[in-house]
């Protein structure tokens, strides 16, 4: 090469760029003092540009980017987080916590197969329940009709069996809700005036 | 998934995409880790740290608002020092803030005209936040950087202050792949001028 080299064959060096065309160049670098020297001052710009620090902003930054910033957390994520924040964060409160989670779940697998083996006195059981628990609801209902309508009423309701006592519930239910109307309608008859 | 996210390993594609979720410990996250490097490139362009800190909230909130735009296959980093870049240069241009270089007007035709539009940083007046502005942005290189011309400034501090490639600033800054070589080239070399009279 026969002249000093262009500003943007320096540019090339200085970019590390590789190829055929850059050989010649750094040839000629190695033999030209004054594109040497030029094309190490571009080198020292560099490195100085390179070694500028980074700013910081106020401390309280993210804080004032946050407040204006609109995160909106589906319920799904929440969740996942709440267990996460409950759920220990050490390897060994988690290996305890597993181990608490693997035993209770061994001892409720083995009541329910317990249960399944029992299914017959379980079906009892429920049954048993569910009968006292509506004599329990027919008493009630009798002795509220028997406090508002009199004996007569009452007997006639438990002679009815659960439909009638349905019925009787129903007509009670729609004859207050009509009561109440009906007064809440002569209570504005004045306001009207 | 672990119990508790490491989100400081996490690449930003992912720390973005955990944000999209509504996760907000990882908008703090983004925010955490390019909170130094938006500041300074708008620092180092509007000369202002009040300016600067504000253009670089509204940079932030401008993109963690809109997250959900945020295409995976490019860089977030590119993404953010796009609208960083595109926040400043709106306000470059709404407040018609002049780069003046403090060795004088760059238009200046003898040296007499230098000195008569230069001015000196150290003023005995500053106030506390001026005097950290000019420990800041004080230095030879820092006062050569702040007489380029904007989009040439924000070129050379892409390049050579954030590491970026040619490809990723020409993106970045919305400019062909040429002018952005031209506008570094010219960049280091008023750069070099600036402060050849320190080598010599």
């Amino acid at each position: 090469m026969d002249r000093h080299l262009l500003p943007e064959e320096i540019d090339q060096l200085l970019d590390g760029e590789v190829g055929f065309g850059t050989a010649p160049l750094k040839a000629h670098v190695r033999a030209c003092p004054g594109c040497s020297a030029e094309l190490e001052s571009a080198r020292a710009l560099v490195r100085e540009l390179e070694h500028l620090p980074h700013f910081a902003p106020s401390l309280e930054f993210t804080n004032q980017v946050m407040a204006q910033v609109h995160v909106f957390v589906p319920w799904h994520v929440a969740l996942l987080d709440m267990v996460r924040g409950w759920a220990p964060q050490s390897r060994a409160g988690r290996t305890v916590a597993w181990a608490w989670a693997g035993t209770m779940a061994i001892v409720f697998s083995a009541a329910a197969v317990f249960a399944l083996t029992r299914l017959d006195t379980i079906v009892f059981a429920v049954g048993l329940g569910l009968e006292r628990l509506r004599a329990m609801g027919v008493g009630v209902l009798s002795d509220a009709t028997t406090m508002l309508f009199g004996d007569t009423a009452a007997h006639v309701v438990s002679q009815a069996g659960t439909i009638g006592a349905a019925l009787a519930l129903l007509v009670l239910l729609v004859a207050t809700a009509l009561a109440a109307r009906g007064l809440h309608a002569v209570a504005a008859l004045p306001r009207r005036r | 998934m672990p119990l508790s996210l490491d989100l400081a390993n996490l690449p930003d594609a992912d720390v973005a995409a955990l944000a999209r979720q509504g996760r907000e410990s990882a908008y703090r996250e983004l925010v955490r880790r390019y909170e130094r490097p938006v500041f300074s490139l708008i620092y180092r362009m509007v000369h202002d740290r009040e300016t600067a800190e504000d253009l670089a909230q509204d940079t932030f909130i401008k993109v963690l608002n809109h997250i959900d735009r945020y295409l995976p296959e490019f860089k977030f980093s590119s993404w953010l020092f796009k609208i960083a870049n595109n926040v400043t240069i709106d306000f470059l241009r709404k407040r018609q803030l002049k780069t003046v270089s403090i060795e004088g007007s760059p238009h200046a035709a003898t040296r007499a005209d230098a000195e008569a539009t230069s001015f000196d940083v150290r003023s005995t007046n500053e106030s506390p936040l001026e005097e950290i502005e000019s420990r800041e942005l004080g230095s030879a290189i820092e006062q050569a950087i702040a007489g380029l011309r904007p989009e040439y400034r924000a070129c050379i501090l892409l390049r050579h202050v954030e590491g970026r490639s040619y490809e990723e600033i020409a993106a970045t800054l919305d400019l062909p792949l040429g002018t952005v070589k031209t506008y570094i080239h010219r960049a280091r070399h008023a750069l070099r001028d600036a402060l050849g009279h320190l080598r010599e």
